[in-house]
């Protein structure tokens, strides 16, 4: 009975002229999304791997100068793009790029994509989890939001019933029939997506089991939307109410909710303004050691302990040059302050996550959009987690630096410059991204809340299975 | 094969079906007569088991229906009023699924023979049914009954609407069924078809059986005129 539903679903929805086109309109969606999206990600990796080896050859090339003053001159580091950013750009249009490390200073990343559109931007992009998010939910209901419906207004259901359909059998067939052909349009994108990034450039491993998670994240999510569209089909008896009420849902979980749960997180958990929060950072740095003020009363308690603990009266009997030491303690006050501070943000920035999926009740969409972003590696963790990388190497280059003044000079010795090849010891950035069972870890809550949304709809949809 | 015993259906204080009891046997066709609500509906949804009854029982081959709506299923084949089929898929196809839901599984000659039966046009085999008339929907409702080799047919008003022709041919096929012991119970405001094919028919009124009659021993006047008495139509009666 099962099997027969499926084929006569499935027959039902190709000989369907709406829904035919619907589909072939989807799948057109799908393919330019896609070319653009590839297109961008190779200009992307292009403008990276550009950007990456001119900044490089510019720090090794600074030729003989003060270390300090190249740790002033600073460098940048480039986000290079991920894999399956491909299919969801998540927040990296937003977050910007490239990072300028230099001394003292712990800087934001900049030169975000948007930065470089014009106001037509405002308007949004055709891109693959566009088409994955928001159309084709609503491929779904446009398939499905007649499927008992109509047979009710046919009056098929009554000549089904007398043939002895078990409810919960034609209901399964219906199910499957939705599935497969939304499973198979998704997996050709996938299938695509996946061919594309083995065959391009990258610059960071492109993993088929990531590509394989995010692609069972969205048929989930579609499973969810089956479960809905099926629930209300059978609970009411007008197709055009069906269609209204679904697509009420739609509005609601896929552009209402999203707006609403990120309005009410920052509500809830604001984030200072950035005035607020370079004050805030401003002060908390004078309240410790500044590298460059020998006279502070910091920089002279960090003197006679220095002194205590090498047992020395006087600063030119120590082993190394204690000017490039006290800076290199300055750095390391000021990264602690950042540090301190950053983490701050980035609490509050967890807690109006947790906001965010907590509203996740009301529309299978946010765990979804979160997860698809993470798994992509294109969300905020991301990006905490890459500009938390470029600190840390900064901190490293810094030391790197104030190490060379320290022990290669002596105390009070001025127009100390090293050498031109000095430059191209300092080791290169490179990010590596955080793997799939991290990302998996971090997303736990989502995946939980997904499995509810799952849980709760089939068994509001086979509720009647014990009835029947 | 077809039995109620003080069968009743009530609506809070709506009775719709009155202790109803009649018997169909095997090769019998019987015809229930009666004006809009009389209650023949109501009778053939608690056979199909669509509703439940108040009191009473209705059996389809000595099963209680209520208490065992899906085997019961296996014994009756169904064609309403206005039987509507999948209109993008071919007749062939609509057979195919419908005697698959209720379990039979046959090759395309079997339908194909099934549907010829029923005295649909072999040209119709392969076309879409959503340009089928009424007439060729329930000869594709027969071949189901015939594909399902069901016991009972239960019928509601099935000749409403068709022409002279298809209703004298929808006729010959159930007399057909009836020659193959097929118990037939047929809801109808048709008087001349229930007199000429029934073995039985009855006249309802209110939920209630008030008459009775062996179709042979009963004239089409008489049967006309007992018809519109038991009605009120006395003014039309003769």
């Amino acid at each position: 009975m099962i099997k027969k539903t499926i084929h006569k679903e499935l027959k039902e929805l190709f000989r369907d002229g709406r829904i035919k086109m619907a589909s072939i309109i989807v799948l057109l969606l799908m393919v330019t999304a896609i070319w653009i999206s590839t297109n961008q990600y190779n200009r992307s990796n292009e403008q990276y791997e550009k950007a990456k080896v001119a900044e490089r050859e510019v720090w090794d090339n600074q030729g003989e100068k003060n270390p300090h003053s190249a740790a002033h001159y600073g460098t940048y580091v480039f986000k290079s793009k991920q894999p399956l950013s491909l299919l969801d750009q998540g927040v990296d249009k937003y977050t910007g790029t490239s990072i300028f490390l230099a001394a003292h200073t712990r800087s934001e990343a900049e030169y975000s994509e948007v930065a470089d559109q014009s106001e037509l931007a405002r308007f949004g992009q055709l891109s693959p989890d566009f088409i994955l998010l928001y159309i084709i939910p609503l491929l779904i209901i446009l398939i499905g939001y007649n499927s008992f419906t109509k047979e009710n207004e046919m009056g098929t259901m009554s000549l089904l019933k007398s043939q002895g359909a078990v409810p919960w059998k034609i209901m399964i067939g219906k199910w499957v029939a939705i599935f497969l052909p939304i499973a198979l349009m998704t997996i050709v994108l996938f299938v695509i997506a996946g061919i594309l990034l083995s065959t391009l450039d990258g610059y960071t491993p492109f993993k088929w089991s990531s590509l394989f998670v995010l692609l069972l994240v969205y048929l989930f999510y579609y499973v969810i939307f089956i479960n809905i569209t099926l629930f209300v089909s059978k609970n009411v008896r007008k197709s055009g109410v069906s269609l209204v009420l679904l697509l009420g849902v739609w509005i609601i979980s896929c552009l209402a909710a999203p707006k609403a749960a990120s309005n009410f997180a920052e509500s809830e958990y604001p984030y200072p303004t950035r005035q607020e929060f370079e004050n805030t950072i401003a002060i908390a740095k004078k309240e410790g050691l500044d590298g460059h003020d020998p006279w502070s009363d910091a920089a002279k308690r960090l003197e006679k302990e220095v002194l205590e603990e090498y047992n020395v009266d006087s600063l030119h009997k120590l082993p190394f040059n204690f000017n490039g030491y006290r800076m290199q303690k300055g750095e390391e006050h000021e990264a602690a302050v950042y540090k301190t501070h950053y983490e701050k943000l980035k609490n509050q920035f967890e807690k109006q996550v947790d906001t965010y999926i907590t509203t996740s009740v009301i529309s299978p969409f946010l765990p979804t959009r979160l997860l698809s972003m993470g798994i992509a590696g294109t969300d905020y963790y991301s990006h905490w987690d890459f500009a938390d990388a470029a600190e840390n190497y900064r901190i490293a280059a810094q030391k790197f630096l104030n190490d060379d003044l320290a022990y290669n000079t002596k105390y009070g010795q001025r127009n100390y410059v090293a050498d031109a090849d000095f430059w191209k010891k300092l080791p290169t950035f490179n990010y590596q991204p955080p793997g799939l069972a991290t990302i998996i870890k971090q997303n736990t809550f989502s995946i939980l809340v997904l499995l509810a949304w799952g849980l709760i709809t089939s068994a509001l949809l086979f509720n009647f299975r014990t009835k029947n | 094969m077809i039995t109620t015993n003080n069968l009743t259906k009530k609506y809070g204080d709506f009775t719709a079906l009155n202790q109803l009891s009649l018997t169909v046997n095997p090769g019998e066709i019987y015809c229930l007569l009666g004006a809009n609500g009389a209650g023949k509906s109501t009778t053939i949804n608690l056979l199909l088991g669509f509703l439940k009854p108040t009191s009473g029982v209705a059996l389809i081959n000595g099963k209680d229906v209520a208490t065992n709506t899906i085997s019961t299923k296996k014994d009756i084949a169904y064609i309403p009023e206005n039987l509507m089929l999948y209109p993008t898929l071919t007749a062939v196809e609509n057979l195919d699924y419908f005697s698959g839901i209720g379990g039979q599984k046959l090759p395309k000659e079997t339908l194909e023979s099934l549907l010829s039966q029923a005295g649909l046009q072999s040209d119709a085999f392969y076309k879409r049914t959503g340009a089928f008339s009424k007439g060729m929907r329930q000869k594709v409702g027969i071949a189901i009954a015939l594909a399902k080799e069901a016991k009972a047919l239960l019928l509601d008003e099935p000749t409403s609407g068709l022409d002279p022709k298809a209703s004298n041919e929808f006729g010959r096929l159930l007399q057909g069924l009836k020659q193959n012991n097929v118990a037939i119970l047929m809801a109808t405001h048709d008087l001349f078809r229930a007199k000429e094919i029934a073995t039985n028919i009855g006249i309802m009124k209110n939920g209630k059986l008030l008459e009775q009659f062996v179709s042979d021993e009963i004239s089409l006047p008489v049967l006309e005129e007992t018809y519109l008495k038991t009605m009120n139509y006395k003014e039309l009666a003769v």
